[in-house]
């Protein structure tokens, strides 16, 4: 058993470090940052949960308090991102980084068996993580934990010769807001934290000011070894921050910095910037390797390193009129309708932008706040009823856990969307009379629901599908609808309810003394004794 | 045990006594007690605008934070919607169609970079269809997860002024649509509508955003959403320039926005930008001195400062009733109430100056940051209130109890008619004092002692199920009524097909009678138990209407009170006179009552807006008033009809 656990060598491990930056300038004036940080930790693989011995980590680059927390609870894969805005699709097509859902969103592949459970060990993670990112992952908990494996699929390899069971949990967080106290921590993993390197350009006040950021943290063990990779992703508007409405951009004018030092640990060290389809730019300075599509630069090489982008000619930016086509195969919209406080309906539009059949699997995961009536779900493609097109349903109703909490339900599917056309999709939803005491300190906000998720299906091709001449192709990578705000029955805990209260009591008074009046009849009866 | 029977059977008796002798006191003392709560309701109604009953308002949600913030808000903007509006204007003398109005506002709204889109809707109704297009663009806020929305919206119409065209409203809109979008502090998407025609535009676009379109309305779903949307404002700016800025907030139905909402508008409007704020267009008096009434007073009353505070009050309620009691939304933004949306107008009056797009677009952009700065639902202050003036309102126990003190009157003097159907006075001496013969009869011989004081009763059977079937005869021929009213025919026709109607209306009462069975002897006669019946179930309508809509209930209390109470009173043949000499006078009455419950068939424009309103946005003013309002005076007509009837049989 134990030699499945390589840490326990005492060999120290390879580790290596790369940093990649990716820019995007968009047709729209928006700028697409995404960056990644990858630390390899070569030869290790991770904690047999059945392994109780704990062994010394020794770590040069990869660091240090995540380490441990991924020992400790023995986790294989983990996936946290913590986002604030919402993705645009449509505009700017798929991001580098998959997982954009608005809020926190937690998964991580674990080996079962050992003392520790999965949920006791996924209770431990989620809160040692909310301990070192600063967010509220510990409220993560079997209200909003499912498993939905084939959205989510393990990509790491698992233990060798070793049949051991591999479980997911995963749980998001609409609600949650990221913010400079996630950054901090998230730059004290980096080995260069945000001294040196590409994460100089990382100023809080300039990366939470865009409209669309997202931190992640992603660890999988490969066959080299284990890899961590930190993503940090950011839609940049130049044309908002600009006084005279001008794409122009450069890093001084979008991040308020230069890459002035390189990483000195860093084994590579590179910038990727895809140019966009229109000429009439200039870029400084030159990069060192370019193609028809993608320039490369090396902060390594080049420092101070400040690139730069304008349009001379272009006195101030015009929209492109009409908007241009979306940048995506698939197009999804998500709305809660309905206006009253009990009852609604669950309406998602997929529009496919292609002119071949797009298959995709649709995983919805709702809180126990509101019910899926699935007897009332349609799906219909220009007003006909397409029942053919779903395929592969799978429902979990909300179960009643031990603690008296309600699980999430969670709702997957298959939908094959026809070519240039939309499919619709409604469910109705009744929304639950919550206890008052459950409700939050600002209960007319109304409670989040997460995104719902389109995940790619593997198609099979050996004809075991009853329609498989409409199964064509599938999407490249997950996308994330965005979240929904759902009213629920609330209680006004002010004043006027305080005077509908002492008015009804009022009434009923009167009603019943009149009707006491009107109905009783008081008579003198004879008793004997 | 034996000790304490006796004792318990005593104080029994004590409280039997007790509740006899007060019930006796409130039967003999009826008729004032009515007069007494009747005479307290009026009177509280015609004093609801003296200022002793109004407080002053003031912020209840401390997020809001009104006129706490630097407007950005700049000539160059102002300079936009100057641009905006040349074209705008451009539009309208070249008669621009639905679509091309549309079409032009979308291309602008996508020109500054915001996803636009159009819609277009047609309504049924059994007059004529009526079409439209929209006009709408959503900007989808940095760093938000866009679930919770802020609209500002503008109608291609105005219909308070005199001017027809609210183009400065819209193309203050679309300057602001490009302003807002320079700042990253919005937390909730903003969502620019520009309605077509005046309510139905926005009223169809509300309901494809909300996914409820009725069978009536011929649209399909938006292209574009947002999230929840939790305020609104609807821009009227018609004229040239403006003096003041009015406010509108009666809604659909008689719902009112938040009170905070209108608060921190008259904040705003005061401190960021200087404008004062007024309700709907009423000036203050000294502003607008030819607005009074008072103008042919005698000097005296015209120099009384409370005698002119009444009058400015006095409007401000009565606008507001008149808006509230018919259900009507006073401007587009009623329409948004219905989707728990907290929601006003702001009006801006016109003038020759000196406030336009500048003042304007800082009270706008203030009053989004305030509404920015909500982390839940407006909920703390009122939604119940009369605004006397902008800065001081009733609470809903200030008003309230005025109709319900008329309502009170009605049930007790209907109660009143039950009793007395239920007994018959009789002059004979057969029950006499018994005597106090032992103990357990004290009791009996108490109420015995009481009654010999007063005339002998004899309990007499009440028949209510012709009472009841002719209730719902009313209610169903008032349904039939609505039912007519609301077809194409009778709109096309309507003076001639108002004038059948109201005839036949008129001779209902009278064929109802004929087949009304008359009733056996020593049964209570038809009409004391119809005159019960009626007034308990008007009471009651207006109790339960009071908490609703106070507005309605005060109209209803004033309708119904003294014409429902005093009905076998009017009709009654004066026991003097001989029936002939009466006959003018009956028929002067009965053509009263007619009128009071049909007469509105006369006023046609009314009719048809009603109808309107009914059809479209789903108003509930014309069948209340075809369904309860009447019948309950057609039923009081019925006992007057009755008590004459039955006089005249002797």
């Amino acid at each position: 058993m134990t030699l499945c656990v390589v840490q326990a060598t005492p060999t120290i491990p390879q580790e290596r470090y790369h940093e990649d930056l990716t820019i995007r300038p968009l047709t729209d004036g928006k700028v697409v940052t995404a960056f990644t940080f990858t630390t390899l930790l070569g030869g290790a693989s991770p904690r047999d949960p059945r392994d109780a011995e704990s062994s010394a980590q020794h770590y040069t680059l990869f660091p240090l308090t995540l380490g441990q927390i991924l020992r400790e609870y023995s986790v294989t894969e983990l996936h946290l991102s913590l986002n604030a805005g919402k993705w645009n699709y449509n505009s700017w097509g798929f991001p580098d980084h998959p997982s954009v859902g608005t809020g926190a969103e937690l998964w991580a592949w674990m080996a079962d068996g050992g003392p520790l459970s999965v949920d006791d060990r996924w209770m431990g993670l989620r809160n040692a993580l909310a301990g070192l990112f600063c967010a509220s992952l510990g409220s993560l908990d079997d209200r909003r934990t499912s498993s939905p494996a084939s959205a989510f699929p393990l990509s790491s390899v698992p233990f060798p010769h070793d049949s051991t069971p591999y479980a997911l949990r995963h749980a998001t967080l609409p609600s949650e807001h990221v913010c400079t106290e996630n950054l901090t921590p998230f730059l004290k993993l980096l080995p260069c934290k945000s001294r040196a390197g590409l994460a100089r350009l990382l100023d809080p006040q300039r990366v939470f000011d865009t409209d669309w950021h997202g931190l992640g943290v992603h660890v999988r063990s490969t066959e080299a070894g284990i890899e961590l990779r930190l993503g940090a992703q950011a839609v940049f508007d130049p044309v908002r921050r600009s006084r005279g409405k001008r794409r122009d951009w450069s890093f001084q004018s979008l991040f308020d910095r230069q890459i002035d030092v390189a990483c000195p640990v860093a084994s590579s060290s590179t910038i990727h910037l895809v140019v966009p389809d229109i000429r009439g730019y200039n870029l400084s300075p030159e990069p060192v390797a370019s193609n028809d599509t993608v320039n490369v630069y090396s902060p390594t090489s080049h420092v101070p390193l400040d690139i730069a982008m304008s349009w001379p000619e272009e006195h101030i930016f015009k929209y492109p009129l009409p908007p241009p086509a979306p940048q995506t195969p698939l197009s999804v919209k998500r709305t809660l309708y309905g206006s009253s406080q009990t009852r609604g309906v669950l309406f998602v539009s997929f529009s496919n932008n292609d002119h071949s059949p797009i298959t995709v699997g649709y995983l919805e995961t709702l809180p126990a706040l509101v019910t899926l009536w699935m007897h009332t779900m349609k799906v219909d493609v220009g007003g006909i009823a397409r029942d053919d097109l779903v395929s592969d349903m799978i429902y979990h109703p909300p179960l009643l856990l031990a603690n008296g909490h309600h699980g999430p339900s969670t709702l997957q599917t298959t939908l094959t969307i026809p070519g240039k056309s939309t499919l619709r999709l409604s469910v109705d939803v009744s929304k639950t009379f919550l206890k008052y005491t459950e409700h939050p300190p600002d209960a007319m906000r109304g409670w989040d629901l997460p995104p719902a998720v389109l995940f790619p299906v593997l198609l099979l091709l050996d004809g075991e599908r009853t329609n498989a001449s409409l199964a064509g192709q599938s999407i490249p990578k997950r996308i994330y609808t965005p979240t929904l705000l759902v009213d629920l029955p609330t209680p006004d805990f002010s004043m006027p309810y305080n005077v509908i209260i002492l008015s009804c009591t009022l009434m009923t008074l009167i009603f019943g003394s009149i009707f006491n009046l009107l109905t009783r009849k008081w008579t003198i009866v004879k008793m004997h004794d | 045990m034996d000790r304490i029977w006796p004792r318990r059977q005593n104080g029994n008796v004590v409280r039997l006594r007790r509740r006899k002798n007060a019930t006796a006191l409130i039967y003999r003392n009826l008729s004032k007690i009515t007069t007494a709560l009747l005479a307290t309701g009026y009177l509280w109604m015609t004093l609801i605008p003296i200022p002793p009953l109004s407080q002053g308002v003031y912020i209840d949600e401390n997020a809001l934070q009104p006129a706490q913030v630097n407007t950005n808000w700049n000539w160059q903007d102002v300079h936009q919607a100057d641009l905006y509006l040349h074209h705008l204007e451009g539009l309208r003398d070249k008669n621009a169609t639905s679509e091309q109005r549309a079409s032009f506002i979308r291309d602008e709204f996508a020109k500054l970079g915001l996803s636009a889109a159009t819609q277009n809707y047609t309504f049924m109704t059994p007059s004529s269809n009526i079409t439209g297009i929209n006009a709408y663009a959503i900007l989808n806020s940095p760093r938000t997860p866009g679930s919770e929305a802020i609209v500002i919206s503008a109608s291609w119409l105005s219909e308070v002024g005199k001017e027809p065209y609210n183009l400065r409203g819209i193309a203050t809109v679309i300057a602001l649509a490009g302003f807002l979008k320079n700042y990253s502090l919005w937390a909730k998407d903003i969502i620019f509508v520009i309605g077509d025609n005046y309510l139905d535009g926005i009223h169809a676009w509300l309901n494809a955003y909300h996914g409820t379109i009725p069978q009536n309305l011929d649209t399909d779903l938006l292209e574009l959403t947002s999230g929840v949307i939790w305020n609104a404002l609807n821009v009227d700016y018609s004229g040239h320039s403006f003096s003041h800025l009015g406010v509108f907030f009666e809604g659909l139905n008689g719902r009112l926005p938040n009170q905070d909402l209108i608060n921190s508008l008259r904040l705003i409007s005061h401190y960021t930008a200087g404008v004062p704020l007024v309700l709907y267009d009423h000036l203050e008096l000294h502003d607008a001195p030819q607005n009074s009434l008072l103008t042919s007073a005698p000097e005296f009353m015209k120099r009384s400062p409370q005698l002119r505070e009444f009058e400015h009050r006095a409007r401000n309620v009565k606008r507001h009733v008149s808006y509230q009691a018919r259900g009507r939304p006073s401007a587009p933004h009623g329409l948004f109430h219905r989707f728990r949306i907290d929601a006003i107008t702001l009006y801006a009056i016109p003038a020759d100056g000196p406030h336009g797009f500048f003042a304007l677009g800082r009270i706008i952009e203030s009053t989004l940051r305030t509404s920015n700065n909500l982390l839940e639902r407006l909920h703390a202050s009122f939604f119940f209130y009369i605004l006397t003036t902008p800065a001081t309102f009733m609470k809903i126990g200030t008003f309230l109890p005025s109709a319900v003190l008329v309502a009170v009157a009605m049930i007790f003097s209907g109660l009143g008619r039950w009793v007395e159907a239920g007994w018959v006075q009789e002059s004979s001496s057969e029950l006499q004092p018994q005597g106090k013969e032992d103990d357990g009869k004290a009791a009996n011989a108490t109420i015995a002692t009481v009654a010999t004081l007063q005339p002998t009763w004899r309990p007499r059977q009440r028949p209510v199920i012709p009472v009841i079937t002719t209730i719902c005869v009313t209610h169903c021929i008032g349904l039939l009524a609505f039912a007519m009213i609301d077809t194409s025919c009778f709109l096309q026709n309507q003076v001639v097909a108002s004038w059948i109607l109201l005839i036949a209306l008129g001779l209902v009462p009278q064929a109802l009678l004929t087949i009304i069975p008359s009733h056996p002897p020593e049964t209570a006669p038809f009409s004391l138990l119809l005159q019960s019946f009626n007034l308990c179930l008007a009471s009651t309508v207006i109790s339960i209407t009071s908490l609703l809509n106070f507005s309605l209930a005060a109209t209803l209390a004033v309708t119904l009170g003294i014409p429902l109470i005093c009905s076998h009173v009017f009709f009654r043949p004066s026991q003097t006179s001989t029936s002939h000499f009466n006959k003018p006078c009956q028929l002067a009455v009965h053509a009263a009552y007619w009128v009071l419950t049909w007469g509105w068939l006369l006023l046609p424009q009314e009719v048809e807006k009603a109808v309107w309103n009914w059809e479209v946005l789903g108003v509930w003013f014309a069948p209340f008033v075809c369904i309860v309002y009447a019948p309950l005076l057609m039923q009081a007509g019925l006992v007057g009809l009755s008590v004459m009837n039955e006089m005249l049989l002797g």
